[in-house]
């Protein structure tokens, strides 16, 4: 085994027992203790990274990759609902952030407007429809914490072993394409009308695509609908509830 | 190292640790909302992975397939939260293990573990005021149904 090897056993090992520390398991105590733990295992895995070559794109890309993760951690942990909601939209900030960084300027945005602008608002409205006061026993508890946050987290250790494995320049798998230089790119996908590009892809090519989800959405929309209305109907009718 | 080579290892493993916790989350948590947003944050590393593909393939197939996947999210959020709000109104709680009547048969019923009891906060007592002024008028049986007001 290499140094390399080694320290990403080291970061799987100490994400695991943190993240087994933070999830909720009634009651027990060591949730500040796997937070450490947690964010060292974040730094050891970050020194595995490559770096973007310039130092600003560098920091930039730490920042906002480390507020996505921190905040999805936060998200899974947090007792409370609410602020599990409130995690999610900050961790859909640090990837719409990165997603800016690849050069995805309209995913970007549309991610902050369906995801956290929608998606997220319908979410808290559940969530003050159902369980107003917030904390609920179900939440102080989780299924098998320890054995889902090594899988979890052995996961994504062996995935990064894998990535960083198929890159490797000596690794015969690579798929023999010859990565983009900046003119490609500046011709391509970071082209100033980048945006317009993407629209004619998307109303061209895959212009049935586009169709097909627009019908999908409107199918989504009378199924809630549906569903939704099925319930309360039979409620009025006076058939028993059965709780 | 090439710098795209980087760049595409790099956001690569930022969506594979965003898909790792979104699983965790979804396989431990018990509130269906947050095992709900832990799908989404699966789908926010999909995403990731996506758009850094799409840009090493200079490509806006990437690009087209994460506007796809947001447009399935928004259908997957519709559809999940009417179920939701729907097996809440039968069992008033968003615990998935209200549901624990679903499972095969030769599975032994899900057995909830007792919270241990919460340190009772420090409860203020309530001043002690000496007695004053004149008995209220009570009606007897009348104050169980009032006639008049």
């Amino acid at each position: 085994m290499t140094n390399h090897q080694h320290i990403l056993t080291l970061a799987v090992l100490l994400g695991a027992v943190g993240l087994w520390l933070m999830l909720p398991r009634g009651g027990a105590r060591g949730r500040a203790v796997g937070t450490v733990l947690g964010i060292v295992a974040l730094g050891l895995w970050f020194s595995q990274f490559h770096g973007l070559g310039q130092w600003t794109a560098d920091g930039m890309f730490f920042v906002l990759a480390a507020i996505a993760v921190v905040a999805a951690v936060g998200a899974v942990t947090s007792r409370n609902p609410v602020y599990c909601a409130i995690w999610f939209g900050l961790s859909l900030l640090g990837t719409a952030g990165l997603l800016l960084l690849a050069g995805a300027q309209f995913i970007a945005v549309a991610t902050v407007l369906v995801y956290a602008g929608a998606i997220l608002v319908m979410f808290l409205f559940v969530l003050m429809v159902a369980q107003p006061e917030g904390k609920a026993s179900c939440d102080q508890m989780s299924w098998e914490a320890g054995v889902s946050a090594a899988a979890g987290i052995a996961m994504v250790g062996v995935l990064s072993v894998a990535i960083g494995g198929i890159l490797a320049p000596s690794c015969p798998a690579m798929p023999p394409i010859a990565p983009p230089t900046q003119e490609e790119l500046a011709a391509g996908v970071l082209d100033p009308h980048q945006v317009a590009r993407l629209g004619d892809e998307l109303f061209g090519r895959r212009l049935i695509a586009v169709e097909v989800a627009g019908t999908l959405l409107l199918a989504a929309l009378v199924g809630a609908a549906v569903i939704v209305n099925q319930f309360s109907g039979r409620r009025h009718d006076g058939q028993q509830k059965t709780v | 190292m090439h710098p795209e080579i980087a760049l595409l290892n790099d956001f690569l493993l930022v969506g594979a640790a965003l898909f790792g916790v979104g699983l965790i989350g979804f396989v431990s948590r018990r509130n269906m909302i947050v095992m709900f947003l832990s799908v989404e944050i699966m789908l926010q590393g999909v995403s990731l992975s996506l758009a850094a593909w799409g840009r090493f393939h200079n490509d806006f197939g990437g690009q087209t397939l994460v506007l796809f996947i947001i447009a399935v999210a928004a259908c997957e959020a519709a559809i999940a939260l009417a179920l939701i709000l729907t097996l809440f109104h039968r069992r008033c709680s968003l615990d998935i293990a209200a549901w624990h009547f679903l499972r095969e048969a030769n599975q032994p019923p899900f057995r909830d573990v007792p919270l241990p009891e919460e340190p009772a906060e420090r409860r203020e007592p309530w001043p002690r005021l000496p007695p004053a002024g004149v008995r209220p008028e009570t009606f007897g049986e009348k104050d169980k149904y009032r006639p008049r007001v």
